[in-house]
């Protein structure tokens, strides 16, 4: 078996899950009101009361997202692998020196490609990453103008709503596009990882995909276990290097909310802390 | 002189009993028979003359003729002159000349005289209707009977008679619709209380064109109103019947956006007023029409940008609860916004837009309402999103143009690496 890299914990997985489905719904939802004659539109518009629902299920939608990205600054400020995610989120000068060679690989100047040392989130993940963040923000505020029309109306002349009317419109254009040709080629049509990179279901990366896309990160996991292996004794690594933790809430009988909670705490400890075998 | 004076008592008493016998004479053989002469022959049933290359039915049903309004008549009453070969020969009678119903019903006549089918009849129209095309010939009945043609349950059947056939309504272009079919679906129809004539009128049933007309352009108001009174009124007063009633032939009557024959229920799906309509077909065929737009100098952005704005587009998509045209700007009462009745008065537009939207803010009367973005508006607000559309526009074609281009040359660089 192929050594195997977390990439995503269970708790980004679900985040991800959760934010696939309400973009997608949030999309179709809206679109579906711009184009009400499109002919993917007459699910929703052949319904007695569709048009009702859908604006129903894109506030619901709208409401869960927003929700989600309180949840994930959240997660960021308060767990370590948050504080991390953010250290490692934020760009420099060696992403723009990525993007150059890259394109010098693919305009085939460097010849034979050159190999490209990234770090754990390459310039393409981070242009989309602060991509979604401003999108979420844009959308949010001008989504809530639009829903609370009447309170905001108390305060602001008309033509303000009329103004974030188009943004939201535009902006969820850009949003679904920049999905579409920026996210779904790296993780689905990019050659390397066709037809799929699995880490959204997995979590893991293998080897050979750390290589191409983190291979920065991947000198770093390994300097850093080659260091724990020479420090003897400092931790010592029962049961082959793994941790299993051990949760009261196992002890209880039945179903219980804590005990649910502690089952995918246990799941989401024991990957996060899986170094692959 | 002397001759004459002489005479003058014979002249006096040959002048006086002459044409008495004369008089008898002709007439002894109908007028003072109990018609029983005349039914002798006309009875059968298989009498029949050929006039203009067809053969008619001289047949005249003695029972149908005695139950009927003019029963006790005799037929010379109504025959007065009856002269033609075949009653010559028998000594009988003379003169083939209609009928004419108007000796007796002088009132009826003069307004028939005055109405469309008479003016038809005498441009030569042969199938143009007469008395008894609608009344019947020898069976006529008085209208209160159920069984009359011109019972209120028949009339649409005898007028059907000819205007529900296909070649007679394309040969007198009366409209490509069948009259008779699209009234029977309409809600009129449904009745049975309203009919042909409730509009048309009987008697004096004009032409269109005819300003006397109950149908023309600018009667329709009053002739609907005579059942909808309160509606007319409100109408009337309206923008739309304002003009109307100048005779302006853009105007909208109630016709325009209610339909003719065939009126529908406002809940029948049908119906140009259904809510489901009104936004998309029938305040557009005129506030998006080129022409009228012109003419009257009013854009037709007002309907586009109702089609672009969210109550538009939810409407489109089927939604009843956005607002249409008649949410805001009222029905038969449209004023327009200059005017302090007006629904959509800078006034009472706050209390419009609070009709749904309860709260509703000063600021939801004030700006322009039917925006149409474009940086060369006049409105503040068109400008701004006018420019926000261009910059967004300029943004996604740039930054999605951009990323497509990288991901070709990557897909494209890495597939020709990864060739075996």
């Amino acid at each position: 078996m192929t050594k195997k890299y977390l990439r995503m914990t269970l708790n980004e997985r679900a985040q991800h899950l959760n934010l696939a489905i309400n973009f997608t719904i949030l999309v179709i939802t809206g679109f579906a009101l711009k184009y009400p004659e499109a002919f993917w539109v007459s699910p929703i518009t052949d319904v007695p009361l569709g048009m009702t629902f859908r604006g129903f299920l894109h506030r619901l939608c709208g409401v869960a997202t927003v929700t989600l990205g309180g949840y994930h600054i959240l997660y960021l400020i308060f767990t370590e692998r948050g504080r991390g995610i953010i250290k490692d989120m934020i760009p420099g000068l060696k992403d723009a020196k990525d993007l150059w060679e890259t394109l010098k690989n693919n305009f085939f100047i460097n010849r034979p490609a050159k190999m490209i040392k990234m770090p754990r989130f390459n310039f393409r993940e981070k242009l989309e990453y602060l991509g979604l963040i401003w999108g979420t923000i844009v959308m949010t505020v001008t989504g809530f103008i639009l829903w609370f029309k009447t309170e905001w109306l108390m305060y602001f002349p008309m033509w303000t709503y009329d103004v974030a009317r188009a943004i939201h419109f535009y902006e969820a254009i850009l949003a679904t596009l920049t999905i579409i040709v920026w996210h779904l080629y790296a993780v689905v049509w990019n050659p390397d990882v066709y037809p799929m990179s699995w880490a959204w279901i997995t979590g893991n990366l293998t080897e050979h995909e750390m290589e191409l896309e983190h291979g920065l990160e991947l000198e770093k996991i390994k300097a850093a276990e080659k260091g724990k292996l020479m420090e003897f004794g400092e931790a010592a690594e029962v049961g082959g290097g793994r941790v299993y933790p051990i949760h009261r809430e196992r002890e209880e009988k039945g179903f219980s909310i804590r005990r649910l909670y502690g089952t995918v705490k246990d799941l989401n400890e024991t990957i996060k802390n899986w170094k692959g075998e | 002189m002397k001759w004459r004076a002489r005479g003058s008592k014979v002249w006096v008493v040959l002048w006086g009993i002459i044409p008495l016998f004369l008089f008898l004479g002709l007439t002894a053989g109908v007028a003072w028979s109990d018609n029983s002469l005349c039914l002798g022959c006309h009875q059968d049933e298989s009498l029949k003359k050929d006039a203009r290359g067809k053969s008619i039915s001289l047949f005249v049903s003695e029972a149908g003729f005695k139950n009927s309004i003019h029963g006790k008549l005799s037929c010379s009453n109504c025959h007065t002159r009856i002269k033609d070969d075949a009653h010559a020969e028998g000594g009988k009678k003379a003169a083939d000349k209609s009928v004419n119903c108007g000796a007796c019903h002088k009132e009826a006549d003069k307004e028939y005289q005055q109405g469309l089918h008479a003016k038809m009849i005498m441009k030569g129209t042969e199938r143009a209707a007469n008395c008894f095309d609608c009344h019947g010939k020898h069976n006529i009945l008085p209208s209160k009977n159920p069984k009359s043609m011109t019972h209120v349950s028949n009339i649409a059947r005898t007028c059907n008679r000819c205007h529900s056939n296909v070649a007679f309504v394309k040969h007198h272009a009366l409209g490509a619709a069948i009259p008779g079919e699209e009234f029977k679906k309409s809600v009129h129809g449904k009745t049975g209380e309203v009919t042909c004539t409730s509009c048309h009128g009987s008697h004096s049933l004009r032409s269109l064109i005819d300003p006397k007309s109950t149908i023309f352009r600018s009667n329709i108001p009053q002739t609907c109103g005579s059942c909808h009174p309160d509606i007319t009124k409100q109408f009337i007063e309206s923008i739309h019947g304002e003009l109307a009633a100048r005779g302006r032939a853009d105007s909208p009557t109630c016709t325009t956006c209610h339909g003719i024959h065939g009126i529908k229920a406002k809940v029948d799906p049908d119906s140009p007023v259904n809510e489901r309509r009104i936004a998309l077909t029938t305040c557009p065929q005129c506030h998006a029409a080129e022409r009228i737009s012109k003419e009257y100098g009013i854009t037709k952005g007002y309907v586009k940008s109702y089609r672009d704005s969210f109550h538009g587009l939810s409407y489109r998509g089927g939604d009843t609860y956005s607002a249409n045209c008649a949410s805001c700007h009222g029905i038969h009462d449209i004023q327009p916004s200059s005017d302090p009745k007006s629904m959509i008065h800078k006034d009472n537009l706050q209390k419009t837009c609070g009709n749904c939207h309860p709260g509703a803010s000063e600021n939801f009367a004030k700006g322009k309402m039917h925006t149409v973005a474009s940086i060369t508006g006049e409105d503040f607000g068109e400008k701004v999103v006018g420019w926000v559309r261009i910059v967004y526009i300029i943004l996604i074609v740039m930054v999605i143009g951009g990323l497509t281009f990288f991901n070709f040359t990557d897909w494209l660089r890495k597939t020709i690496d990864h060739r075996p």
